[in-house]
């Protein structure tokens, strides 16, 4: 499977700068990219300038908007070119993404073509964030929290920029996302081996990854009951856990998906997790979704710590705790009472 | 859990699901376990079914009452009866790799 990662960020953020930085390190070679820039005039592209390993390839146009066909043609074409020769046998994809672009349809493109999923695997969402303007971007622009909300890692740029510290920035987007891990950049400068290392396909593959995929520990029913929710202006976007120390059936876990797909539907905006599934409790399964589109489970080998509750960390848009704990234990009551019927 | 226990889960359930759906509403439960669900359009009730029908759970609205087979089939009804704004999205699963895929 030859991973392919997101790199998305918010206008002027240092997508590409740190694109440009990745593409000349030798360990980054092998790469092909997506480019996505909105307008018929791209600069981006022009500013990367690719090993003789790798290469860019380059899309016009919003790609959240037009994304389904367009970039499931593009991987398609990318791939066919390199089983014929026609390209260096690339080891991974980044797909770069226009500032303005809602990251949910491109990662949706990437799990439900079912050719694609056949070759590629998602190694995660890289989301950059300007250390100067960032928080004003993020109490401005809707799109950059949902960028922030979706992401597996952070990168702040800029830093070598800062007069003060990061701290309320840093403060702002643990709140967003506490499970997703910050990296920083300076002047894109960053080590490569640091980044695409925390998505879900890459996790699936190694039961060690787990626990850093889902990140820290997130107030759970045991501790609280109104979830993480970030403050001011993002208000409605929440972050919690969902813990079960008890197995879950297969089929309680399949309507608590169904049923969050059915009510929450575009506001669930990710949800990950590893599920001690009653039917098979030595092999956990690894569950990722985005809004309603969610990844087939990946059945680990073996549970990766001594640890063997299940978690469910949510990251949505008005999304209560309450209500999901609710939902999940009157599903698993009622699959309990028919399972029980003679 | 208990059938009664249930019956309290699921006026919690629906009690959080207004708020959820963002429904101004209340929910109460009657010593026979009718659930009583009032919004300010729609008055709705809601009933384990009887034993001789296909179903678990029954709804009414008025004179009407309809079935529904689990707790999934009912939240949908609920919502449908009391959020007019209220479109499901049905769950997508991706393709599956091909076995041996690496």
């Amino acid at each position: 499977m030859i991973p392919v990662a997101v790199l998305t960020g918010f206008l002027g953020s240092g997508k590409t700068t740190l694109l440009a930085r990745l593409l000349r390190h030798p360990d980054f070679a092998r790469t092909a990219v997506i480019i996505n820039e909105f307008g018929e005039v791209g600069l981006d592209h022009d500013l990367i300038e690719p090993s003789e390993e790798s290469f860019v390839t380059l899309q016009t146009g919003c790609l959240c908007c037009t994304i389904r066909g367009d970039l499931a043609r593009t991987l398609a074409d990318i791939l066919r070119r390199r089983d014929q020769g026609e390209v260096a046998a690339f080891e991974r994809i980044v797909i770069e993404t226009s500032g303005l672009a809602d990251p949910a349809p491109i990662l949706h493109a990437l799990m439900s073509d079912a050719g694609l999923a056949e070759r590629l695997a998602l190694a995660g969402v890289v989301v950059t964030v300007d250390a100067v303007n960032g928080l004003d971007t993020l109490g401005r622009q809707p799109e950059s929290v949902k960028q922030v909300a979706v992401a597996d890692q952070l990168v702040l740029t800029k830093t070598d920029l800062l007069e003060g510290g990061a701290d309320e920035l840093l403060a702002r987007l643990s709140a967003l996302n506490p499970a997703a891990r910050v990296e920083q950049a300076s002047f894109g400068a960053i080590d490569p081996a640091q980044l695409f290392t925390a998505g879900p396909g890459v996790a699936a593959g190694k039961a060690a990854d787990i626990a850093d995929w889902l990140g820290p520990d997130l107030p759970s029913d045991d501790h609280a009951h109104h979830g993480h929710a970030a403050g001011g202006h993002d208000a409605q976007i929440t972050c919690f856990a969902i813990l079960r120390e008890e197995p879950i059936r297969a089929v309680t876990l399949t309507l608590l998906l169904e049923a969050l797909a059915d009510h929450c539907g575009a506001d669930l905006l990710r949800l990950k997790g590893i599920v001690n599934v009653a039917e098979s409790p030595e092999r956990p399964a690894v569950i990722h979704g985005v809004q309603h589109v969610f990844h087939p489970p990946a059945w680990l080998e073996r549970w990766p710590s001594k640890d063997r509750r299940s978690r469910l960390v949510f990251i949505g848009r008005g999304i209560r705790q309450a209500w999901v704990e609710a939902l999940l234990t009157v599903l698993e009551a009622e699959v309990g009472e028919v399972a029980a019927r003679p | 859990m208990s059938p009664s226990m249930l019956d309290e889960a699921v006026a919690v359930l629906l009690a959080r699901s207004l708020e959820t759906w963002r429904i101004d509403g209340s929910v109460r439960r009657e010593v026979d376990g009718t659930l009583h669900v009032t919004t300010a359009a729609k008055h709705l009730r809601v009933s384990r079914a009887p034993a001789d029908l296909p179903f678990r759970w029954m709804l009414g609205e008025g004179e009407r009452t309809r079935g529904a087979t689990s707790i999934s089939s009912l939240l949908r009804h609920v919502r449908a009866a009391v959020d007019p704004g209220y479109r499901p999205v049905r769950l997508r699963i991706a393709p599956l790799p091909p076995p041996g895929a690496s």
